[in-house]
C-alpha cells in the first residue's frame, strides 16, 4: 500500500449473513482529491463509508485510513463523517447542535464560536443560529448536518449522500465548497446516486451489487464508453459486466 | 475517559429535555398526579361502612348488654342501621346496600351474666354475636370484625369483668404514626424514577440510532464509556430532581414522615436512575423504532409494580415467587428508601441494598458500553 493515500482498501468483503454487500473491493483515494462513489441504492456505497468510519467490521480484506489500519480510534478526530440520516438533535437549536459536536471533538469555546460563524456563513444559515432543528426545512437541516461534519476541519471528509433532498442551487454551492476544501488539501470521499453531479469529482468509481465495475476520472470514463453522460457510462459498464 | 466529552453528552441530554416541555411534564407532573391519586385514595383507613344490626337481645331490667356493645362501636368505621328481621338485613347486604349483618341473640344479656356467674348450662350460641359480612372486600370485612371485637372487649372492660389476657400494640419500634401514604411514597418515587428513566433513555437512544446521530458519535473520538457515563450523569441528576419534587409534595401535601438522612435517600434514587438508564440503553439495541421501544413498557413496569414491594410487602407474595422480586432493581431501592425514610437507617444498615444496586449499575453500564462497541 501507499501510505500517502488518504484511503486504501484492499480486497474488502462485507457480508450481512448470506447477503454480500461488498465484494473484493480494492480502491485508493489519494490525498487532496474528491473521489465519488456512484451507484444505485443497495450498491454497497454506504457499507464502504461505514467501514471507513469504523462503524462496520470488514468480513475480510484490509482498510487503511490516513495511513492507519482501521479500526483505529486515533484517526476519529481527523475524519468528518456525514451520515445519510439527518444525525442531528431535533430538539436542540442549530447552535446547540454545533456546540455539542464541537465539544465532542474537544474544540475550545473560542474555536467553536469561530468555526460556527464561518460554517453558518458558508451554508447561509447565519440568521437561523438559535432556531430549533425541528423548525427548519429539510434542506436547511441537511446544510447543518454538513456543517457538523466540517466543524473540526477534518483531513478526510466521508460524505454519504450529502446532497439528497437539497435543491439544485444549493447542491451547486455545496460542490463549489467541496472543491474549495479539496484545493485547501482536504480529501473527500463522497457517495451519490445523482450521476450528473459526479462530474465535479476528480475520480469516480461505479459500484453495482457490491462490485466496483469501473473507476477513473469522469472524462476518461465517458471517452471509454463513448457516452455523453455519466448515467449512460454507468449503464454501459453495467452491461459489459453482465456480459462478462 | 475524557470527562469533558462525557459532560458534553450530559449537557446535551439535559438541554434536549429542557426544550421538550411535554417530556418534562411527564417526568415531573405525572408522578405527582399518581402520588396525589394514590395518596388521596389510600390516605385513610376504612371508614363509614354501613352495617345492619339485628338486635334480638331482650336484656334485663337493669339494662341491655347489647346496647352497651353497640354504643362502643367505632362510629368512624361503622355506620350502624337497625333491622328487626335477619332475613331482611341479609337481603339488604346481598343487594349491596351494606357490608355486614351483626346479630345479637335474644338471651344475650342474661346468658353473658349467667356465664359470668359461673353457670355452665349456658349455651355458646346465646353468648355469640354473629357477624355475617360481605367478605368479597377483605379489607372492609376485617375492619368490621375488628371493630365489633374491639367493642366487645371494651364493654367487658367497662363492666369490670376480669381480662384473662391483654394486648398492647401502642408502642412502635419503627413507624409510630405512619400512615399508608408514608409507606407508599418511597415506593412511588422509586417506581417513577425506574419507569420514566428506563423509558426516556430507551426512546432517546432508539432516536439516536434512527436519526443517525449515534453513528456520527461512534465515528467521532467519543468512547462508548463516555457516552454511557454522560447519559448516566444526566439521568442520575434528573432522578434526584424528580424525587426531590415528589418528596416535597409528599411532605407539604401529605405530611409524610421522614426520619432518616434525606441525602442517603437521594443517593439511593440516583443509583436507581443510573441502573434504569443503562437498562434503557441495553433495551434500545433490541428496538429499531420508537414505536417498538414503547412495547417494552409492560415488561419494565408491570413486574415491578407487582413484585417490588411498592404497594404491598414482598412478604405477602407467595414464597416461591419472592426470589423473582430480587431480579428487579427497584426492589432494592424501595427497601432502602423505606428503611432510610421511615426507620431512619443509615448506610451501615442499607449497604446490602446499595451493593445490589451498584452491582446492577456496573453490570448494566458495562454491558451497555460493550453493546455499543459491538460492530456488525
Amino acid at each position: 500500500m501507499n501510505v500517502t493515500d488518504a484511503v486504501y482498501i484492499s480486497e474488502l468483503e462485507k457480508h450481512y449473513g448470506a447477503f454480500r454487500a461488498v465484494n473484493k473491493l480494492t480502491l485508493r483515494v489519494k490525498r487532496g482529491e474528491i473521489y465519488g462513489l456512484l451507484g444505485p441504492n443497495g450498491a454497497g456505497k454506504t457499507t464502504v463509508i461505514k467501514t471507513l468510519c469504523g462503524l462496520l467490521h470488514p468480513s475480510s480484506g484490509e482498510v487503511y485510513v490516513l495511513g492507519k489500519k482501521i479500526p483505529d480510534p486515533s484517526i476519529a478526530s481527523r475524519i468528518g463523517y456525514m451520515p445519510q440520516e439527518l444525525a442531528l438533535y431535533r430538539g436542540l437549536t442549530v447552535h446547540e447542535n454545533l456546540a455539542f459536536y464541537g465539544e465532542i471533538f474537544s474544540l475550545t469555546k473560542a474555536q467553536i464560536k469561530a468555526r460556527e460563524q464561518a460554517l453558518l456563513k458558508l451554508v447561509d444559515l447565519e440568521a437561523h443560529r438559535d432556531k430549533v432543528i425541528d423548525r427548519l426545512s429539510g434542506g436547511m437541516r441537511q446544510r447543518i448536518s454538513l456543517a457538523c461534519a466540517l466543524l473540526h476541519e477534518p483531513q478526510l471528509l466521508l460524505l454519504d449522500e450529502p446532497t439528497i433532498g437539497v435543491d439544485p442551487d444549493l447542491r451547486a454551492s455545496f460542490w463549489h465548497y467541496f472543491e474549495r476544501l479539496r484545493d485547501a488539501g482536504t480529501t473527500i470521499l463522497i457517495t451519490t446516486h445523482y450521476m450528473d453531479e459526479a462530474c465535479h469529482c476528480d475520480r469516480i468509481g461505479f459500484m453495482r451489487d457490491g462490485d466496483l465495475i469501473a473507476e477513473g476520472p469522469p472524462q476518461e470514463l465517458l471517452q471509454l464508453t463513448c457516452t455523453e453522460s455519466l448515467e449512460d457510462a454507468f449503464l454501459s459498464f453495467s452491461k459489459m459486466e453482465e456480459l462478462e | 475517559m475524557n470527562i469533558a466529552r462525557s459532560f458534553a453528552v450530559t449537557k446535551r441530554v439535559l438541554r434536549d429535555l429542557k426544550n421538550d416541555r411535554r417530556t418534562l411534564a411527564i417526568i415531573f407532573v405525572a408522578p405527582i398526579l399518581i402520588m396525589c391519586i394514590f395518596g388521596a385514595a389510600f390516605a385513610g383507613d376504612v371508614k363509614d361502612v354501613k352495617v345492619i344490626v339485628v338486635n334480638h337481645d331482650k336484656g334485663t331490667p337493669s339494662g341491655s348488654l347489647s346496647d352497651k356493645v353497640i354504643a362502643n362501636f367505632n362510629k368512624d368505621i361503622l355506620n350502624v342501621e337497625y333491622s328487626s328481621n335477619e332475613s331482611d338485613a341479609r337481603a339488604q347486604v346481598q343487594s349491596g346496600d351494606g357490608y355486614a349483618v351483626i346479630v345479637f341473640p335474644d338471651q344475650f344479656t342474661q346468658s353473658v351474666s349467667a356465664k359470668a356467674l359461673g353457670k355452665t348450662s349456658v349455651s355458646q350460641e346465646d353468648v355469640t354475636v354473629r357477624v355475617l359480612a360481605d367478605k368479597s372486600n377483605v379489607n372492609v370485612a376485617n375492619a368490621i370484625i375488628a371493630s365489633v371485637n374491639g367493642a366487645l372487649a371494651k364493654t367487658m372492660q367497662d363492666m369490670g369483668r376480669k381480662q384473662l389476657f391483654s394486648l398492647d400494640a401502642s408502642e412502635a419500634i419503627y413507624g409510630a404514626n405512619v400512615q399508608f401514604i408514608d409507606y407508599f411514597v418511597p415506593g412511588i418515587i422509586s417506581v417513577a424514577v425506574w419507569q420514566l428513566t428506563t423509558l426516556l433513555t430507551l426512546i432517546s437512544f432508539v432516536g439516536e440510532r434512527s436519526s443517525g446521530s449515534l453513528f456520527r458519535l461512534l465515528a467521532s473520538p467519543i468512547r462508548e464509556s463516555e457516552l454511557v457515563s454522560g447519559y448516566a450523569t444526566a439521568f442520575g441528576a434528573l432522578g434526584i430532581m424528580q424525587s426531590a419534587v415528589l418528596l416535597a409534595v409528599g411532605v407539604l401535601l401529605f405530611h409524610i414522615t421522614i426520619i432518616g438522612n434525606i441525602v442517603i435517600a437521594f443517593a439511593v434514587i440516583a443509583l436507581l436512575a443510573i441502573v434504569s438508564q443503562a437498562l434503557g440503553i441495553l433495551l434500545s439495541s433490541l428496538a429499531e423504532r420508537e414505536a417498538q421501544a414503547i412495547q417494552f413498557l409492560p415488561l419494565v413496569v408491570l413486574p415491578t409494580f407487582l413484585l417490588s414491594g411498592i404497594f404491598w410487602p414482598i412478604e405477602s407474595i407467595p414464597v416461591w415467587l419472592r426470589p423473582v422480586s430480587y431480579i428487579f432493581p427497584p426492589t432494592y431501592a424501595v427497601e432502602a428508601m423505606r428503611a432510610v425514610i421511615l426507620r431512619g437507617w443509615g448506610l451501615d444498615k442499607i449497604f446490602p441494598d446499595i451493593v445490589a444496586l451498584l452491582v446492577f449499575a456496573l453490570v448494566f453500564l458495562v454491558t451497555a458500553a460493550i453493546l455499543l462497541r459491538r460492530r456488525e
